[in-house]
């Protein structure tokens, strides 16, 4: 079952499409990645699933009821972190879950019993100062408390890493890595080390469409391709190497950088036979020989380019 | 209703918090005790530095509710205006009041908590600064007979409900405080032009704020004041309503 469905969805800025017929469905139980470029139209499309922006065409689904701009019914099963939370600055952890209980309408009991639960596991834990002194990082982690405190189905994060030093980033990815099993998390992210780090399944959103979605593996193995990479001690080895015939097929797909060689293909096997066979024809020893795993970051660079 | 009352109650705490309410309840406070102590030593003040000046009437009590009504509907809500001019806008532009929307808390209902809270502190504000008014001109003038005192209090008192809303609008249509400030002048300010429209000069809630001294004085009756006050009220709850739909389309 899906939690989320996108479908046909377009917004214009006054004359700027940001997004443009876009298709997106967020499968139940998943870590999903939302990946595009600055000003992709991330933030929008957040946005408009919440209801706060209105969607110039398109329908958007939350667990099968249908997202009305302006109202917030669909809300309720939703938890939202902004990208730079805010909150009322003269409050203090605990006063702030009360407020957001209060207005999500739990008993005085619930809230009490879900800030108990949260604030240790987002590590806010006794502490009673005012948010208006709060880090970056504990801001951010106060927001996936109150973002969690109605146990939705589904947490939208926008960027919850992008300002955050490394051992706050790694904060906030184990505590969305601990939730994924009761919450269906979707967070968007231009930094492709923390989907792969901790996502099953990715979109890439670019010029205001889904480029690319599935499992990751399905991602990995569906677009880029293998490369392998040789390195030779000198110029001569390269240039033998290069005048072999077998070689020159594959030299159609690759890059040469000094005395590099990147060799591209889908199926290395084969690749690899061929090379290994005139390696020990020729008796040239390369210096270095790596198999290239197809990373995000190729996949991106090649969906934006 | 449960999302109002708990905004409710985080309103009045952030304007505690925040200092709005003191600098309000202050401000109309100073008026309401001055506007007597204005009145009644004023000229001897005037005297004292200009010896050669004659002053040619002794102050009365009518002139302590003059002052007052002078400061309190021109000081005193404009301070009411330009303090809870920022009431959304900081919300806005800081991103607070998203988290609260999203987390099921109704459009309505922000726009309705902030109305009741900042028409509760006017509210208190205006009549604690009235009973000092009264009191310090019951002290200052012992024999007063003055008519219809509470009711030109009243209808000021009303006005205050119709800035308000106005106000509201303004928040809701600007993002920055400034402009929904300068709305709200505007707006009033055409109210007031209106009344130099003779036919419906009698309609007007303008009245209310400007012939308060009147009612005192007993120039005027106090049956002319029973629709503007009417209208007054109408128009109030038509504005919030419309702030309320407004609010309702903006892209947050």
């Amino acid at each position: 079952m899906n939690v989320l469905t996108i479908q046909n969805l377009s917004k214009s800025f006054g004359k700027q499409k940001i997004i443009d017929n876009l298709n997106l469905s967020v499968p139940e139980g998943s870590i999903f990645g939302f990946i595009g470029k600055n000003g992709a139209g991330k933030t929008t499309t957040m946005k408009m699933v919440l209801g706060l922006l209105q969607p110039d065409s398109g329908e958007i689904h939350v667990c099968n009821e249908s997202v009305c701009f302006g109202q917030t019914r669909t809300n309720q099963y939703i938890g939202y972190l902004p990208d730079v939370p805010e909150f009322y600055n003269y409050m203090t952890p605990i006063q702030y879950l009360k407020l957001s209980g209060e207005v999500i309408g739990l008993s005085k009991a619930e809230i009490s019993k879900r800030s108990e639960e949260l604030l240790p596991l987002v590590g806010l834990n006794g502490v009673t100062k005012q948010i208006g002194g709060f880090s970056r990082g504990m801001k951010q982690r106060l927001g996936i408390a109150q973002a969690l405190l109605a146990q939705p189905k589904l947490l939208i994060c926008d960027e919850p890493t992008s300002a955050l030093d490394p051992v706050g980033r790694k904060e906030i990815l184990d505590i969305l890595y601990k939730i994924s099993g009761t919450t269906t998390v979707l967070f968007s992210t231009h930094i492709l080390s923390d989907v792969e780090r901790i996502c099953d399944h990715a979109a890439f959103l670019n010029e205001g469409k889904i480029a690319v979605t599935g499992t990751l593996a399905e991602i990995k193995t569906l677009h880029g391709h293998d490369s392998l990479l040789l390195e030779f001690s000198a110029d001569k080895d390269l240039k033998l190497f290069k005048k072999q015939k077998s070689i020159e097929p594959l030299l159609l797909h690759s890059e040469e950088n000094n005395r590099e060689l990147i060799l591209h293909g889908r199926d290395m096997a084969s690749v690899q036979k061929t090379l290994f066979h005139v390696l020990a024809e020729t008796g040239i020893c390369p210096v270095k020989i790596e198999l290239m795993e197809p990373s995000l970051e190729s996949l991106f660079l090649e969906v934006v380019k | 209703m449960k999302g109002y009352i708990a905004f409710v109650k985080k309103e009045f705490t952030e304007n505690m918090k925040n200092y709005r309410f003191i600098v309000l309840f202050a401000v109309f406070l100073i008026f309401g005790i001055m506007s007597a102590f204005l009145a009644k030593f004023t000229p001897e003040i005037l005297s004292a530095l200009a010896a050669d000046m004659e002053m040619t009437s002794e102050p009365v009590a009518l002139d302590a509710w003059k002052q007052f009504y002078k400061n309190i509907s021109s000081v005193g809500f404009s301070a009411f205006i330009i303090l809870f001019g920022s009431c959304l806008s900081n919300e806005y532009s800081k991103g607070t009041l998203v988290l609260m929307i999203t987390k099921g808390l109704s459009r309505k209902a922000v726009i309705l908590a902030k109305y009741t809270v900042a028409a509760t502190l006017m509210t208190i504000s205006y009549w604690i600064a009235y009973v000092a008014a009264y009191g310090y001109t019951a002290l200052l003038w012992n024999n007063t007979n003055l008519s219809n005192v509470a009711l030109a209090a009243f209808s000021l008192w009303i006005a205050g409900f119709l800035y308000l809303s106005i106000l509201m609008i303004g928040c809701v249509i600007f993002k920055q405080i400034f402009t929904s400030i300068l709305f709200t002048g505007g707006i009033v300010a055409l109210i007031s032009l209106l009344e130099m429209i003779e036919p419906i000069e009698k309609f007007n809630p303008f009245i209310l704020t400007s012939k308060n001294i009147d009612l005192i004085s007993g120039e005027v009756i106090p049956a002319e004041f029973v629709i503007p006050a009417f209208i007054s009220i109408i128009l109030s709850i038509f504005g919030l309503l419309v702030a309320i739909r407004l609010f309702n389309k903006k892209q947050l």
